[in-house]
C-alpha cells in the first residue's frame, strides 16, 4: 500500500492493536481453545420429488404437481417463489410456482411449450405422474409485500407467479385488480380458477379482440401509491418502469429478477491463466467466467451481468471485447469483467 | 434459554444446525444502479452539517470495509457445502460491490464542493489493509482467521441492517429536505442491507459458529464502528468548509440524535445483549417488505 503521508499515532496503535489481536485469536497456540466451532449446517435446498398429477391446462400448456414421495413436508414459500428444475436431459429451468403456499405437501408449476425453443419445455411436457424430479428451491426473486392495493399484469403463462398472489391478496381483504393478457382464450391458463373473482377484478384481455398488448391502457388501472406486479412477455413489459413513474411516482414496480441471459454471438476463444499456467477454451455459447471456474472454481464472481465488477481481472495480453456497463476507458486498458467479455484471439490473464 | 458456549469438546454440528431448510430463501442479487450527482449540495439535508457529515461517514468509511467483506467471504465460498447459502454469499459480494462504487461516486462528487475526504480515504485504506488483510497466514492461522473475520463483518452487517431498517422509516429526512438523490442512494443501500441481513451471518455460523468468537467479535465490531463514526463525524464536521458560526460538535451530535435526524450512537451498547442471544437469527429483525417495496421504486434501480 503507497501513501504518500505517513499514518498518524493513531492509526499505528489500531494497526497494533489489529496485530496483537491477530497474534492471539488466529496464530497462537491458546487460538483453537479460545473459539470452540460449532457449526450450524442447514441441507434440504435440493429435494428428491415426484410428479404426483399432470393436467392439461390449456393449448401447449400443462401442470405438474410435485410432492415428496414419503410425504414429507416441504419448504414453505410465499406468492412469486419459484423452482429450479433438473431435467433427466441435464438441462435446469426455473419455474414459478403456481399452487397454494398453504399446501406444505406439494408444488405446483405449469409450463408452456415453445415450439423450436431450446427443448427444455417439450421435455417437461414428457413427464408422466410417477416420474422421479430433482428441484432446487423454493426461491424468491418477486416476493409478494405488504401494500395498500395492488394492480396485477400478467401476460400468458406470466400468469404462474400471479395466480397465487391474487389468492393470497383476496384473503388478506385487500383491493386488487388482475390484467391477463394472451392471444385468445384458448392459450390461456387457468381462466377459470380466475373466474370466480368475477370480470371487475380480473379484466382478461386477447390479442384476438382488443388487439397487441398496451401498457399505456393498463397501468393508468393501478390506485394511488399501489403495489404493481408485472409479469409477461418484453413486449408486454418494456417501458413499464418509467410510464408507471409519470404516472404515480409513490407506485412501486415489481418485476421478477432473471437470472443472466445467454451468450448470444460469440466465437470461441482460448484464455492463458499465467499465474496457474493453464489454458482453458472458451465455447461460443458459455462466457469467460464458466470456463475459467472450470479450472479455478475459487474465482471471484457474482452478478455475471457484466455491472458489479466483481469478476474484474487484469489481462496482460490479447485484445477484448468488452461487453461490460462498469469499466471506464483507462480500466479496460487493461483489466475486462470475465461474466460477460471476450475476444477474438487468445487472452493471457492475471489468474 | 442461555446455553454456555461448549469448551474443549470436539466439533459437533449442533442438533438446531442439523435440520433441514423449512422455508424458501430469498434470492438476493446485485441490481443495477444509477446515481448522478450534479446538483447535490454539500448540506444535503439543510440545516444539519452533523446530520449530513455522519452520512458522509458512509461514504468514506463503507466502501474500504465492505471490499475486506466481500474478500473474506469470497475466501469462505470454497468452505461453505450448502447451495443455497453459496448462492446467497455470491449475490451478497456483489451487492456489496455496488454499494462501495456508490458511495465512492458520492465521495468524489463531495470532493469536488471542497469537502476534504482524500485523507480519510487514506486512513481507512491503510488500516483496513493492515487489520483485516490475509498477511499471508497458512494452515490453521489462516482458517482461524478467516473465521474471526467473518465474526466481525457478521456482527458489522448487524449495524448495517439495523441502521438499513431506520433509514427506510425515518420520514425526518425527507420533511428536513435532505437532496432526492443522496436520500435515494441510503435508502437503496439500506434496504439491500436489510435484504441480504441474514447472509454474513450464516456464512460465520456455517464456517465456524464458535459462541465465544461471537461474543468477542461483536464487542470488537461495536468498538471500531463506534470509534470510526464519532472520530469521522467529528473530522469532517470541523473541516467542514462552508464558512459560519459552529458549535461544539458534541452538542451538535447530541442534538441531531434527539430531532432524530440521526440514529442513536447508543446501538452501539442496546444491540450487542440482542445480536449475543444464543437463538438470535437476523431474520426475526422484522418484516422484509418495507425495504422490498423501497427497491421496487427506487430511482437508482433500473428494471424493466
Amino acid at each position: 500500500m503507497t501513501t504518500t503521508r505517513q499514518p498518524t499515532t493513531a492509526m499505528r496503535i489500531a494497526a497494533a492493536a489489529g496485530g496483537a489481536y491477530r497474534g492471539v485469536f488466529a496464530e497462537s497456540r491458546l487460538a483453537p481453545l479460545l473459539s470452540r466451532p460449532q457449526p450450524v449446517r442447514r441441507t434440504g435446498f435440493d429435494l428428491d420429488l415426484s410428479i404426483l398429477d399432470r393436467r392439461e391446462e390449456a393449448e401447449d400448456v400443462v401442470s405438474l404437481v410435485l410432492g415428496d414421495v414419503d410425504g414429507r413436508p416441504l419448504p414453505s414459500w410465499v406468492p412469486g417463489a419459484h423452482v429450479d428444475v433438473f431435467l433427466p436431459s441435464g438441462r435446469q429451468r426455473q419455474y414459478s410456482l403456481c399452487g397454494d403456499p398453504a399446501d406444505r405437501r406439494a408444488y405446483r408449476v405449469a409450463v408452456r411449450r415453445i415450439p423450436g425453443g431450446e427443448g427444455g419445455s417439450a421435455e417437461v411436457h414428457g413427464l408422466r405422474v410417477g416420474d422421479p424430479v430433482r428441484v432446487r428451491g423454493p426461491r424468491n426473486a418477486f416476493s409478494l409485500v405488504d401494500a395498500g392495493s395492488y394492480l396485477f399484469v400478467a401476460g400468458g403463462i406470466g400468469i404462474t407467479p400471479i395466480l397465487p398472489m391474487v389468492r393470497e391478496t383476496e384473503r388478506r381483504g385487500r383491493p386488487w385488480r388482475l390484467v391477463y393478457r394472451g392471444r385468445s382464450r384458448a392459450s390461456m391458463p387457468f381462466l377459470r380458477e380466475l373466474a370466480h373473482y368475477g370480470p371487475a377484478a380480473v379484466d382478461v384481455r386477447t390479442d384476438d379482440v382488443t388487439g397487441r398488448p398496451d401498457l399505456a391502457t393498463i397501468l393508468p388501472l393501478a390506485e394511488p401509491g399501489a403495489a404493481v406486479y408485472l409479469c409477461g412477455p418484453p413486449a408486454l413489459t418494456d417501458g413499464a418502469w418509467r410510464m408507471l413513474r409519470d404516472i404515480d411516482p409513490a407506485a412501486s414496480l415489481h418485476t421478477e429478477r432473471f437470472s443472466p441471459l445467454p451468450v448470444v454471438g460469440g466465437r470461441p476463444f482460448r484464455i492463458r491463466l499465467a499465474r496457474s499456467g493453464v489454458t482453458v477454451d472458451v465455447a461460443g455459447e458459455e462466457t469467460a467466467l464458466a470456463a475459467v471456474r472450470r479450472a479455478l472454481p475459487g474465482v471471484a464472481y457474482s452478478c455475471r451481468q457484466g455491472f458489479c465488477g466483481t469478476c474484474k481481472t487484469r489481462v496482460l495480453d490479447g485484445r477484448v471485447e468488452h461487453r461490460d456497463r462498469t469499466l471506464t476507458a483507462r480500466e479496460r486498458q487493461d483489466a475486462m469483467l470475465l461474466c460477460v467479455s471476450r475476444a477474438s484471439g487468445s487472452l493471457v490473464l492475471d489468474l | 434459554m442461555f446455553r454456555l458456549p461448549r469448551i474443549g469438546r470436539r466439533p459437533v454440528v449442533d442438533a438446531r444446525g442439523a435440520r433441514r431448510h423449512t422455508d424458501q430463501s430469498h434470492a438476493i442479487a446485485a441490481r443495477d444502479v444509477h446515481f448522478s450527482w450534479e446538483g447535490v449540495p454539500m448540506h444535503y439535508i439543510p440545516g444539519e452539517p452533523m446530520a449530513t457529515h455522519i452520512i458522509n461517514v458512509m461514504h468514506l468509511v463503507l466502501p474500504e470495509g465492505e471490499r475486506a467483506m466481500s474478500k473474506a467471504l469470497a475466501e469462505a465460498l470454497p468452505l461453505i457445502t450448502d447451495e443455497r447459502l453459496r448462492e446467497e454469499v455470491v449475490g451478497f459480494i456483489g451487492q456489496e460491490a455496488t454499494h462501495a462504487s456508490s458511495h465512492e461516486g458520492a465521495r468524489e462528487h463531495l470532493a469536488t464542493l471542497g469537502l476534504d475526504v482524500e485523507p480519510i480515504a487514506r486512513k481507512m485504506d491503510w488500516l483496513v489493509d493492515r487489520v483485516l488483510g490475509e498477511h499471508g497466514l497458512t494452515g490453521r492461522a489462516r482458517h482461524a482467521w478467516l473465521c474471526e473475520r467473518l465474526g466481525l463483518f457478521a456482527a458489522m452487517e448487524h449495524y448495517t441492517a439495523v441502521v438499513g431498517e431506520w433509514l427506510l422509516e425515518a420520514e425526518h429526512l425527507e420533511r428536513k429536505g435532505m437532496h432526492p438523490t443522496m436520500l435515494d442512494l441510503v435508502r437503496w443501500h439500506g434496504a439491500e442491507e436489510v435484504e441480504h441481513r441474514n447472509v454474513a451471518f450464516d456464512a460465520f455460523l456455517h464456517v465456524d459458529g464458535s459462541y465465544a468468537r461471537r461474543v468477542r467479535t461483536s464487542l470488537v465490531a461495536s468498538f471500531t464502528l463506534a470509534t470510526l463514526f464519532l472520530t469521522t463525524a467529528r473530522y469532517l464536521y470541523r473541516t467542514d468548509p462552508t464558512p459560519g458560526a459552529r458549535r461544539w460538535w458534541v452538542t451538535e451530535l447530541l442534538s441531531a440524535t434527539r430531532r432524530g435526524v440521526i440514529p442513536k450512537a447508543t446501538i452501539f451498547l442496546t444491540e450487542i445483549p440482542k445480536y449475543l442471544r444464543p437463538s438470535f437469527h437476523p431474520s426475526q429483525l422484522g418484516p422484509m417488505d418495507t425495504a422490498l417495496r423501497y427497491l421496487a421504486r427506487s430511482p437508482a434501480v433500473s428494471t424493466a
